[in-house]
C-alpha cells in the first residue's frame, strides 16, 4: 500500500515538474538549414521559367508587386497598396514601396519594374508567358521613381491576379547585365544566378544535384527569414525521396506517393500535409467528334469519381464541382459533391443517343505524370464497361503524349485524353479561357478538346473586362454552369499535393500553386 | 603493336560516324517537341514556333546534322536545349561522377565474384558450389531498384550508418557500388567458376599436381592465371556497361551521373545532350574493347597483334 503510495507521490512530483523530454514550446528559433526533396531539377531561375519548380525557388529570391495568399487573397507585396485602375479600364496604375534594395545593392524603384516589364514586353525576347500573362499590357511608363502605370489593350481585369505569378518577378535590372544578360530560350546566363529583393539569397546551384540559396540579413520585410540556408535537392525515385525523409536527410519530401502515406502516418517524426491544388485532373472528349451532349452527359454519370478518390487516390483528391478548382478567384461550385453517379441514367442517355447496342472508344492516358493518373484511367474503363462503353486505354510518353494531343480538329486521331490544368495565376480567367473559348482551339491554343458555346464565348470576354469583382464572379459562374451542362469533359477531381515534413519544421507553406514556400519557416531544435 | 591500335581507333571513326547519325534521326524522328516541351503546356502555337526557330529546329533535317557535324569536328556538342548549358560542360562534370562509380562497383563486383567464382571451382558440386550458384542466380535476378532501396531502408533509415543519396564523399558511394556491383560480381563469380572448372582439368594442371605442389600452389599460381584471361573480357564488357550509365542506380540514389541525364535528356527531347551522351558512350565502349585487346596480349603470352 505504502509502495503505491509512493509511487503515485513520485508520478505526481514527475508531471508536476513536466515529463522528461518533452519542453514546453518555444518560439520562432534563428538558424539551420533546411532541405527539401524534390523529384526534379529547376530549368531556369529566370522569367524564361515556365513550370513549378522554377518558380518555387524564384519565389524565395526574386518578388512579385503582389501576391497571391494561400487563402485566394491578392495583397501587396512590392507594391505598396492595391493598383487604381482608371475609368475606362485602360491604364492600371501602381505605388512601389520605398528603400528597398536588391541583394546586389541597386535600388528597387518604378526604373527597376519597366526595365523587367519592357524586357517580357519585347517580342525578340521571346519570353514563354508573355503572351498568356502580359498580352493585354501594350507598355509600362514611370509615372515617378516609386510609380508605375500600366497601359492596357482594352480593360483586362485578371492581370492584377498575373502580376502574383513569380515569372513577372522584379529581377535586378543591373545584375542581369552584369552576368551577360537573358537569352532565349531559357534566360542564360544570367538565369543560372538570380538576383532579387526577396528574403532569401542565391548561393550555388549545381545542375542535377542542388540549389542551395542563403538568408538575406537585410530582408525589407516585416517577417525577417529565420533559416540559414534552403536547399532543393533532386532525388527522382518517388520511394528513395520518401526514405532519405525517414532517415532524416531531408526535412521535406514532395510528391509522396499515395500508397506510402499510411505507412508514414504512424511515424511520429512526420507529418503528411494535404493541401488542395488548383491543378483540376480531366478527360477531355473530342467534341468535335463527340457531338452528342447526351453521350458526353452518360460518360459523367458513367464514373464514380468518389470511388475514385477514395480508394485510387487514397482520399487525396478532391472531387470537381466545377471546371475549375476552389482556391481561384472566380471559383464557384456548379454541382456540390460533383456529377452525380448514376448508371441507369447513363445507359437511358446512352439509348437515347442511339448507343444502346454500346460503344466502343479510344481513351488515351499519361503514365507518371499525375498522381495515379493510369490506375486512375483503368479504373474509369472498368466503371464505363458497367454501360456497355468499351474504352481501349492507350498511354505514351509525356513529350509524345503532349505532341499527339496537340493536333489540329481536321487531323486529330484522339476521342478522349486525360489531362491536368493548374489555374496558377491564380484567376479563373487562366483555367477557363484558355480551355472553352473557342478562338483558342488547338493547337493554336489550349482547347484541345474543340468545345464551343458562342455563349460561352461571350462570357467570358465579359468577364475579362468586368471589373466589379461581384459581377464577374457571376459571369464565371454563369459560363461554368453551361460547360457543365454541355460536359465537354469527364469532370473526374483536383489533385491534393501529399508532402511530407519533418515534425521540426514550423511554419512551412504548402502553397495551392503548387509550390512549397519556406520564406518564414524555422526548425525546433 | 602499335600499328595494331592505331587501326583499330581509325576503324572507331566509321563506327562512331554511324552511331551519331542513327541516334541524330532516331531521336528527331520519335514523336514529342522539345520546343513544345519547353514552352510549357499553356504556351500558344505562336510561341512554340518561335522557340523552334531559335533552336533552328525549323531546319531541314539534313542541314541541322551537317551543323551538328561541323561543331562536333570544333569539340562543340552543343547546348542543351532546356538549360542552355554547353553538353561539353555538362558531361564533363557528369561523367567522372559516374567513372567513379563504375570503377567503385567494378571493385565491389571483382572482389565478390573472382574470390566466390574460385570457391566454387575448388569446391566443386559440394554445398559451397551450390550456394555460390544460386546467389549468382539471386544477384543477376534482383532489380536494382528493389535492392537499392533496401540497402538505403537497413543502413540508412534503420541503423543511420551511410547516407540515403548524394555523392559528395566516399562513404556516399558504398550503397551505389554495392547496388550496382552485386549483378556484376554474379556475372563474373560464374564465369570465373567454368573458366576455372575449364582450366584445372587440363594437362599442365594434372602435372602441377603430380610432381606434388600444394593444392594451394596449383590453383593460384598455376590455374588462376590463365582462368582469369576470359574474366578479363568479361570485366572489360562490365565495365562499358557500368560506365554508359546506371539508370537505374543513378536515379535511386540522386547520383547525377550521364545515365539519369541521358534519361532525362530522352523524355525531354533534349536533342543536343542525347546526341552528345551517347556518342560519349559509344566512345568509351571503342575505348575499352581496345583496352581490353591488348590487355589480353600482355595476359596470353601466346597473343600476338600484327
Amino acid at each position: 500500500m505504502n509502495r503505491i503510495l509512493l509511487g503515485l507521490g513520485v508520478l505526481g512530483l514527475v508531471v508536476a515538474l513536466g515529463l522528461p523530454g518533452q519542453s514546453a514550446p518555444t518560439g520562432p528559433q534563428p538558424g539551420g538549414t533546411l532541405i527539401i526533396g524534390r523529384g526534379v531539377d529547376s530549368v531556369t531561375l529566370s522569367p524564361y521559367a515556365t513550370a513549378a519548380p522554377d518558380a518555387e525557388v524564384i519565389a524565395h529570391i526574386v518578388e512579385t508587386l503582389y501576391e497571391l495568399t494561400p487563402d485566394g487573397r491578392i495583397v501587396p507585396k512590392l507594391a505598396e497598396s492595391m493598383p487604381r485602375v482608371s475609368a475606362d479600364g485602360r491604364t492600371m496604375t501602381i505605388r512601389l514601396r520605398r528603400g528597398i534594395r536588391f541583394h546586389d545593392g541597386t535600388p528597387f524603384d518604378a526604373y527597376a519594374v519597366k526595365w523587367n516589364f519592357d524586357f517580357i514586353l519585347n517580342p525578340e525576347n521571346r519570353v514563354p508567358f508573355r503572351t498568356i500573362l502580359l498580352g493585354e499590357v501594350t507598355g509600362v511608363e514611370v509615372v515617378d521613381r516609386y510609380t508605375v502605370r500600366l497601359a492596357l489593350r482594352r480593360p483586362f481585369v485578371p492581370l492584377l491576379a498575373h502580376l502574383t505569378h513569380d515569372f513577372l518577378a522584379i529581377h535586378s535590372p543591373a545584375a542581369v547585365e552584369r552576368a551577360g544578360g537573358m537569352r532565349p530560350p531559357n534566360g542564360e546566363p544570367y538565369g543560372r544566378q538570380p538576383v532579387g529583393t526577396g528574403p532569401f539569397r542565391f548561393r550555388e546551384w549545381i545542375r542535377g544535384d542542388r540549389i542551395v540559396l542563403e538568408r538575406n540579413s537585410d530582408y525589407w520585410g516585416p517577417r525577417k527569414p529565420l533559416l540559414d540556408q534552403i536547399v532543393w535537392r533532386s532525388i527522382p525515385d518517388d520511394g528513395a525521396r520518401v526514405l532519405a525523409l525517414e532517415g532524416g536527410q531531408v526535412h521535406v519530401a514532395v510528391r509522396v506517393p499515395p500508397r506510402e502515406t499510411t505507412r508514414l502516418a504512424l511515424n511520429r517524426a512526420l507529418r503528411i500535409d494535404r493541401t488542395n491544388s488548383v491543378r483540376t485532373i480531366f478527360i477531355a472528349f473530342n467534341n468535335q467528334r463527340f457531338s452528342d451532349v447526351r453521350v458526353r452527359q452518360a460518360f459523367n454519370y458513367a464514373v464514380n469519381k468518389r470511388a475514385i478518390v477514395q480508394t485510387v487516390l487514397g482520399g487525396a483528391a478532391r472531387v470537381s464541382d466545377a471546371p475549375i478548382s476552389p482556391g481561384i478567384v472566380g471559383y464557384a461550385p456548379v454541382q456540390p459533391g460533383g456529377w452525380p453517379y448514376d448508371v441507369p441514367r447513363a445507359k437511358q442517355l446512352l439509348a437515347e443517343a442511339g448507343h444502346g447496342g454500346g460503344l466502343t472508344v479510344t481513351l488515351l492516358h499519361p503514365t507518371g505524370r499525375y498522381v495515379q493518373d493510369a490506375a486512375v484511367a483503368a479504373a474509369v474503363q472498368a466503371q464505363l464497361r458497367a454501360v456497355g462503353i468499351n474504352a481501349r486505354l492507350q498511354t505514351m510518353e509525356w513529350a509524345a503524349y503532349l505532341a499527339y494531343t496537340n493536333q489540329p480538329v481536321d487531323r486529330t486521331p484522339v476521342e478522349m485524353f486525360m489531362l491536368g490544368w493548374g489555374t496558377v495565376t491564380g484567376d479563373a480567367d487562366y483555367g477557363l479561357y484558355s480551355l472553352f473559348h473557342s478562338s483558342q482551339w488547338a493547337p493554336a491554343g489550349f482547347n484541345r478538346a474543340f468545345y464551343r458555346n458562342p455563349q460561352v464565348d461571350q462570357l467570358l470576354d465579359q468577364a475579362r473586362s468586368e471589373t466589379n469583382p461581384a459581377r464577374r464572379a457571376d459571369l464565371y459562374k454563369q459560363a461554368m454552369t453551361l460547360i457543365w451542362r454541355d460536359a465537354p469533359w469527364i469532370f473526374l477531381h483536383s489533385e491534393s499535393q501529399t508532402t511530407g515534413v519533418r515534425r521540426e519544421v514550423q511554419d512551412l507553406v504548402v502553397h495551392p500553386t503548387e509550390r512549397i514556400l519556406a520564406h518564414t519557416a524555422w526548425l525546433r531544435r | 603493336m602499335w600499328r595494331y591500335i592505331l587501326k583499330r581507333l581509325l576503324l572507331a571513326v566509321p563506327v562512331l560516324f554511324g552511331v551519331s547519325v542513327v541516334v541524330f534521326v532516331a531521336i528527331r524522328r520519335i514523336p514529342g517537341d522539345p520546343a513544345q516541351i519547353m514552352a510549357g503546356q499553356a504556351a500558344t502555337q505562336e510561341v512554340v514556333e518561335e522557340i523552334r526557330r531559335s533552336l533552328g529546329l525549323d531546319q531541314p533535317l539534313p542541314v541541322q546534322y551537317l551543323y551538328f557535324l561541323r561543331n562536333l569536328l570544333r569539340g562543340d556538342l552543343g547546348r542543351s536545349l532546356f538549360n542552355g548549358a554547353p553538353v561539353v560542360e555538362e558531361l564533363a562534370q557528369r561523367f567522372p561522377r559516374t567513372v567513379r562509380l563504375a570503377f567503385a562497383s567494378l571493385l565491389v563486383a571483382t572482389f565478390i565474384g573472382v574470390p566466390a567464382g574460385i570457391a566454387a571451382a575448388t569446391h566443386r558440386l559440394s554445398w559451397v558450389d551450390t550456394l555460390v550458384m544460386v546467389l549468382a542466380l539471386a544477384g543477376v535476378s534482383v532489380p536494382v531498384f528493389w535492392l537499392g532501396l533496401n540497402l538505403i531502408l537497413v543502413f540508412s533509415v534503420r541503423l543511420g550508418w551511410l547516407p540515403a543519396f548524394g555523392y559528395e564523399t566516399g562513404r556516399h558511394l558504398i550503397l551505389p557500388s554495392v547496388t550496382l556491383g552485386v549483378a556484376s560480381a554474379a556475372v563474373i563469380a560464374r564465369m570465373t567458376r567454368s573458366s576455372m572448372l575449364e582450366v584445372l582439368g587440363q594437362d599442365y594442371v594434372r602435372t602441377a599436381r603430380a610432381k606434388g605442389l600444394p593444392e594451394r600452389s596449383v590453383v593460384y599460381r598455376h590455374a588462376l592465371r590463365n582462368a582469369l584471361i576470359p574474366v578479363v573480357t568479361i570485366l572489360g564488357l562490365q565495365l562499358g556497361t557500368l560506365l554508359s550509365g546506371a539508370v537505374l542506380t543513378e536515379t535511386v540514389f540522386a547520383w547525377p551521373g550521364i545515365g539519369r541525364l541521358l534519361v532525362e535528356a530522352v523524355l525531354a527531347r533534349d536533342y543536343p545532350v542525347v546526341q552528345g551522351t551517347i556518342l560519349l558512350i559509344a566512345t568509351t565502349f571503342v575505348v575499352l574493347n581496345v583496352a581490353v585487346d591488348i590487355l589480353y596480349a600482355f595476359l596470353d603470352p601466346r597473343i600476338r597483334y600484327t
